[in-house]
């Protein structure tokens, strides 16, 4: 790729940086809402028997900021300290298979919150990895949209994290701020391989289309209503993300008419 | 215009990657069709097995009643009304996207926007054609005109419209309203097979929001050279790399109601 040196940006840095920042409240402006959603997903979900009666409200939404302060700190880490609700984080490593005897404590539609969780864990770590490889200058040059990208795709990674823990917290079953997924460590393999932008992009690219196709799998699969609310409000910001993604990389951003499932992340993947 | 400024080199590469890339996602849809209409002949039979049942009961005239009013609710369940919204936001797009694309700021300006204009009309025609389908499939009736609420707001907009900027700012509208519609109708129908349709549409909406709002960055920077496949990722400005999405979930204050475009 050329430099980006000696070209100069036709907006100035003041309309740059007011475009940012009408972005990030646009953001921020979602996150309440999906919070509130997220807590009444673990209230049907005791409706209906799946899980016990989740905590109050009010303690909820404390104990989700924890957790997302713990998931930025832990998502590459095998384990992070549990959040104060009593719900421990699941502890194993990143693709280390469950015991086989063990029987897993996310059951009917929490497997498919897990996977999600494990699924946006996944992202954030490839992201974060991605951006120490560049700022370490193992991937040449990198230009700025491609860093704008990274930063923004990674932290609404976070925040999916974030909502999806707050239904397993919610459910009173461990909160996944690690990797638990048995297609881990050929990720890592192949991040460890890459040395260009566009390498990375390509990687960061079948990310964000197993994610997008994952949710479109889970909502038309799970049953509580909160459940598929949040996998529908996620899937097309996942789309949107691999959409930028193939334009950068020089595909068409919009290649299909209907997005598909062939490429969706199964919950046999998920290792505990 | 002459159709030299296509892009017909590009639009006849993608047709050929879509192809592949498609299929899986056209057998998803044909199967949400299809276990929609088989849910559709149950929900029937059982609405018919209990109208027979309260006939029995109260005489033919109570019969007739329950039959008919079964029948209503087939015709005018969520669903169907759901459909037929989603349908009337996809003709009216079309309708948009084609008239769009015969202006001749499109048709002598940037290829790659007017090949985008062209495969979208494309895109949308095959979500018109999907939930009318289902349509079909229910036995309800299909809808061909445009959504009425937004063909009001096209209508008064088009005057104003002399430039690609107006273009990309009318069409970012329609896939706004088209995207948080189908999110939020994932969530509204009862059918898990509506469900997958509803949910395999609206990213890819979002994806026409995303490539919109990119093109509108760059056209508003004056920075049109750069929207082209391939483009030089080095040139572009940071902020290009986030103004496709600025949102982590997708709103769905802005769905249309079932109601608003059903059929009358």
């Amino acid at each position: 790729m050329s430099r980006a040196e000696d070209w100069e940006l036709p907006i100035t840095e003041a309309q740059l940086i007011a475009m940012t920042r009408d972005l990030d409240e646009a953001h921020r402006e979602t996150i309440p809402l999906m919070r509130a959603q997220a807590a009444g997903f673990a209230e049907e979900l005791a409706d209906t028997g799946v899980i016990r009666r989740p905590v109050g409200r009010r303690r909820f939404l404390v104990g989700l900021g924890g957790v997302g302060a713990g998931l930025a700190l832990a998502a590459c880490s095998s384990s992070s300290s549990s959040p104060s609700t009593g719900a421990s984080s699941m502890s194993a490593a990143a693709g280390t298979p469950m015991s086989g005897t063990t029987p897993s404590v996310y059951t009917g539609d929490l497997k498919v919150v897990a996977l999600a969780t494990a699924l946006e864990n996944q992202a954030v770590a490839a992201y974060t990895a991605a951006l120490a490889a560049a700022a370490a200058g193992k991937l040449g040059t990198v230009p700025p949209a491609v860093g704008t990208f990274a930063q923004t795709a990674m932290g609404q990674h976070a925040d999916h994290a974030k909502a999806w823990n707050g239904v397993l917290q919610a459910a009173n079953v461990p909160t996944i701020t690690n990797i638990p997924l048995s297609t881990q460590p050929e990720v890592l393999s192949a991040l460890g391989a890459v040395t260009t932008v566009s390498g990375v992009a390509i990687l960061a690219l079948e990310l964000e289309n197993q994610a997008a196709q994952t949710y479109l799998f889970a909502a038309g699969n799970v049953s509580s209503a909160g459940g598929i609310a949040t996998a529908a409000s996620i899937a097309p910001v996942e789309a949107m993300h691999a959409a930028i993604l193939q334009f950068v990389v020089g595909q068409y951003p919009v290649p299909d008419s209907f997005l598909g499932t062939s490429k969706a992340a199964s919950t046999s993947t998920l290792t505990v | 215009m002459g159709d030299e400024h296509l892009d017909t080199r590009l639009l006849t590469e993608l047709t050929v990657e879509s192809q592949d890339l498609n299929s899986d996602a056209v057998r998803i849809t044909k199967e949400a069709l299809g276990e929609f209409a088989q849910q559709e002949q149950e929900r029937v039979a059982s609405r018919k097995s209990r109208a027979g049942l309260m006939a029995g009961v109260a005489g033919a005239s109570a019969l007739l009643w329950g039959a008919g009013r079964a029948a209503a609710a087939t015709a005018s369940s969520d669903d169907v009304m759901a459909l037929q919204t989603a349908a009337s936001i996809e003709n009216l797009a079309v309708s948009v996207y084609t008239t769009a694309s015969g202006l001749s700021f499109i048709k002598d300006g940037n290829a790659t926007v007017a090949a985008f204009i062209t495969k979208t009309t494309a895109q949308h025609t095959a979500h018109a054609q999907a939930f009318n389908a289902a349509l079909t499939q229910a036995g309800a009736a299909t809808q061909s005109a445009p959504n009425p609420k937004y063909a009001a707001v096209v209508k008064s907009a088009l005057p104003g419209i002399t430039t690609a900027a107006d273009v990309v700012s009318l069409a970012l509208t329609l896939e706004d309203v088209a995207a948080q519609t189908y999110t939020k109708y994932v969530s509204v129908v009862d059918t898990p097979a509506l469900r997958t349709l509803f949910g395999s549409v609206a990213p890819v909406e979002a994806q026409h929001r995303s490539v919109l709002l990119a093109v509108q960055a760059l056209l508003a920077g004056g920075a049109e050279d750069l929207i082209t496949i391939p483009t030089d990722p080095a040139k572009l400005p940071a902020a290009a790399g986030s103004v496709g999405f600025p949102v982590a979930f997708y709103p769905t204050t802005n769905a249309s109601p079932i109601s608003e475009g059903a059929v009358q």
